[in-house]
């Protein structure tokens, strides 16, 4: 399965997902244009000359959606704006005839083409250094294999764990990596912030974070190869979550108590929703290293530590 | 997670003082898979005391260990120890704030009923508890409206304003049922206060001590006193007397108010046609009622009925008043609960410029809290922002850190309160900041102002939050 295909085979998957919209496409094919590059009909010539402007458009996707109002003339604008406060879902979207406004279908292309970005990027090898993360990846060899094979992504070569053992601690009391996941701007927008206030968080309990590790291609489950890898008591993955509509930027952390590999996944913690419009990033962290500390304390996590 | 706090509200009005118990539903509203977000589900008046006439020693003082007896007496009708008790506000409203000793009935309550039970009084805050007693605020979130409630009492009327849930402003009026007494056999007036001889006198309606009155004679002056509430409210033009008969102050009007709902002794007779004798309590609250449900308040504003009538103020303090910090906050400080604790509230620019900036307005505005030379506690609350980077909590930090410095001198732990999700992070880092030697409280999702005082009880839900009573003193 080639690139191509799979973008495709996921753009319908979405599609379908609001059905409305899949319907509106079919009942009237001439006038809207079909996302999909495959079955896109040769573009029409454009009949004027092109004139060639420096402008740039506004970007769409700055527009905060939850102040956003598209409704004419609505009994209760105050009322309406009130509980659009309360929830990222498109409300109030008002209509051109049985249709969406143009706006609100532009800025559902680019909101869906940001969480396919965000699948399909990579985390700059820039950031990487900047963050002084120590870089190996998973037995995937690219995006493709990484989608239609979520068993590669929790494996590791033999040479690839070799690097690991080098350059971690044996036995440390905390392991911290960074995956990946369906979401390489997650991790660019958040480990900035999160890391420095899970550290610091840490060491007000006296726990010391010792070289922070970055999978690439990875899924949750490598996290448990780490741990039987580095005989880590905590293993901390912060890893991209699968985007979706409202942001493409949330980020999860799973940790787990001495994690190994075939564990049940009940044994695993998760904060997830770890992005601007949720959890503060910094706030996460503070509160990712008393979890930290509490499950060291009762040697237990996920639901063990909720008992 | 399911925990329950066992609170209790005591009032003690110009007429008469009661009591109630309420449980207060604590719960853990998140996921598992998230960050806790622990509030208060639900709010259950479990006991409601007899009401009784607040008792008054000859010299005009509360008599407190009437008051005292009275609470123990309740309890054990309740069937509840006062060790049990965990969180509540006792309030002293309308004019037996005003009382001598008031501050001294609230110390003696205080150390009785429970240990984290406080003292509270002010015009401001006894409008919010007796709406939200009410139901006011509920409704106005319900119907997604504004609402006023007028909380009738025997020395006045607190008045609330809510739109959808949010408290948009208080005001007081020295208007209530006890305001003119007679004696119930030979109806001779008894007493006038103050300002309604004013508006006597202003009127020319006549009416002075010793006279022997009938309904018909009364009517003027209550009808006198209706117009005044209408004034307050917006639908009848403000007259001069108007701003003699606001307490501290009315509500500002500047748009109209749909919905009104009435509390206090007086709204029984608002809501109800009373049976009987009007003089049957010797004072003209009967008669005020009935005016009210007559007057243009009815026929021009959508009655809401309130939920509690007589006890909206003591149902408020005693399920009303206690809120719930943010889930993800920092305490190293053990020694709980701290109380009455001033807020210093700094303004947004305060916080927008640089560290230095920051620091510099704190110290500067903790001279307000020195009393000769002698700093007092003082909890410091800010804004904060919604979504910041690491680099803007450490900027934060250290601005604290520098502005504090004369309270990190002190033995008392450093008191941060922030609006925003950020408090574990701030906490944190000024902990750090301190090398782990001063204690630090720094909680979120609280909203305190200047003149505020708040108080902050023992962790709850496995030591996620601390629940914390803001409240607005008269004293001092």
């Amino acid at each position: 399965m080639n690139e191509k295909d799979l973008k495709s085979m996921i753009e319908s998957i979405l599609a379908d997902m609001v059905g409305d919209k899949v319907k509106e496409t079919a009942q009237a094919p001439q006038v809207a244009a079909t996302p999909q590059p495959v079955t896109t009909a040769p573009a029409q010539p454009v009949a004027s000359a092109t004139v060639v402007s420096d402008e740039i458009l506004d970007d769409i996707t700055e527009i905060d959606l939850r102040k956003l109002l598209l409704v004419e003339d609505p009994e209760d604008r105050e009322g309406y704006l009130k509980m659009k406060e309360k929830t990222p879902a498109r409300l109030g979207v008002g209509r051109a005839g049985t249709r969406y406004k143009t706006i609100t279908s532009l800025r559902f292309r680019a909101d869906h083409a940001a969480a396919q970005d965000a699948v399909f990027s990579y985390v700059s090898e820039e950031f990487i250094k900047e963050m002084n993360l120590v870089p190996v990846q998973t037995l995937c060899v690219d995006k493709d294999q990484y989608i239609t094979r979520p068993d590669l992504g929790r494996q590791f070569s033999d040479e690839t764990i070799a690097t690991i053992k080098a350059n971690t601690q044996n036995k440390a009391k905390v392991q911290i990596m960074v995956g990946d996941g369906l979401s390489s701007a997650a991790i660019e927008a958040n480990l900035r912030n999160i890391i420095p206030a899970i550290t610091q968080g840490l060491k007000m309990y006296g726990l010391e974070t010792g070289n922070i590790l970055f999978v690439k291609h990875c899924r949750v489950p490598a996290m448990d190869v780490i741990g039987d890898v580095t005989e880590a008591d905590v293993v901390c993955l912060l890893v991209g979550e699968r985007p979706g509509l409202v942001t493409a930027e949330s980020m999860s952390a799973y940790i787990a108590y001495k994690p190994t590999v075939g564990m049940p996944e009940a044994r695993r913690s998760v904060i997830s929703n770890i992005h601007s419009g949720g959890t503060p990033a910094v706030e996460a962290g503070a509160h990712i290293a008393e979890m930290i500390k509490n499950m060291l304390e009762r040697k237990a996590s996920g639901i063990d530590l909720k008992n | 997670m399911r925990e329950e706090l066992l609170s209790v509200g005591i009032d003690m009005g110009t007429s008469t003082t009661q009591l109630v118990l309420s449980k207060l539903h604590i719960e853990n509203m998140a996921s598992s898979f998230t960050v806790p977000r622990i509030v208060i589900t639900d709010k259950e008046v479990v006991f409601r005391s007899d009401i009784c006439f607040t008792p008054m020693l000859e010299d005009n003082r509360i008599d407190a260990q009437k008051i005292k007896a009275f609470v123990e007496e309740q309890y054990e009708k309740a069937g509840i120890k006062k060790d049990e008790i965990q969180t509540g506000a006792v309030i002293i409203t309308g004019e037996t704030a005003r009382k001598e000793n008031a501050n001294e009935v609230l110390l003696t309550l205080s150390g009785f009923a429970g240990d984290f039970v406080v003292a509270t009084a002010g015009p401001d805050l006894e409008s919010i508890i007796s709406a939200k007693g009410a139901g006011a605020h509920t409704y106005s979130k319900e119907h997604s409206t504004r609402i006023v409630n007028i909380d009738i009492g025997g020395g006045t009327s607190n008045l609330a304003l809510f739109s959808s849930a949010d408290l948009i402003d208080t005001g007081c009026l020295d208007i209530g049922g006890r305001l003119i007494k007679l004696d119930q056999q030979t109806h001779q007036i008894t007493y006038i206060a103050p300002k309604i001889k004013q508006l006597i006198d202003l009127k020319g309606l006549g009416l002075s001590l010793g006279q022997r009155v009938t309904p018909d004679d009364l009517q003027p002056v209550v009808q006198e006193m209706v117009h005044l509430l209408e004034e307050s409210v917006g639908i009848r033009p403000q007259s001069e007397f108007y701003n003699t008969i606001v307490t501290n102050k009315g509500l500002k009007l500047d748009r109209p108010i749909p919905c009104i709902s009435f509390s206090g002794g007086v709204a029984d007779y608002i809501y109800n046609e009373a049976t009987g004798d009007v003089f049957q309590y010797g004072d003209v609250g009967i008669l005020l009622g009935r005016a009210i449900a007559e007057s243009p308040l009815f026929g021009q504003m959508t009655i809401v009925r309130s939920v509690e009538t007589i006890r909206a103020t003591v149902v408020g303090a005693g399920s009303h008043t206690t809120e719930i910090s943010g889930s993800t906050i920092t305490y190293t400080e053990e020694s709980f609960p701290l109380k009455n604790v001033p807020i210093l509230k700094l303004a947004w620019s305060d916080e927008e410029g640089s560290e230095q900036h920051l620091a510099k307005a704190i110290s500067d505005k903790l001279n307000w809290f020195k009393l000769n030379n002698d700093l007092q506690r003082v909890a410091v609350a800010i804004e904060g922002k919604k979504n910041l980077s690491f680099q803007e909590v450490q900027k934060y930090a250290r601005g604290l850190h520098a502005g504090m410095a004369e309270l990190i001198e002190r033995e008392y732990p450093l008191i941060i309160i922030v609006r925003h999700d950020m408090a574990k992070v701030l906490g944190q880092t000024l902990y750090a900041l301190l090398n782990y030697e001063k204690d630090v409280v720094c909680i979120d999702s609280v909203l305190v102002d200047n003149g505020d005082y708040i108080d902050i009880g023992k962790p709850i839900a496995n030591g996620k939050v601390l629940p914390v009573v803001i409240k607005t003193l008269v004293f001092n």
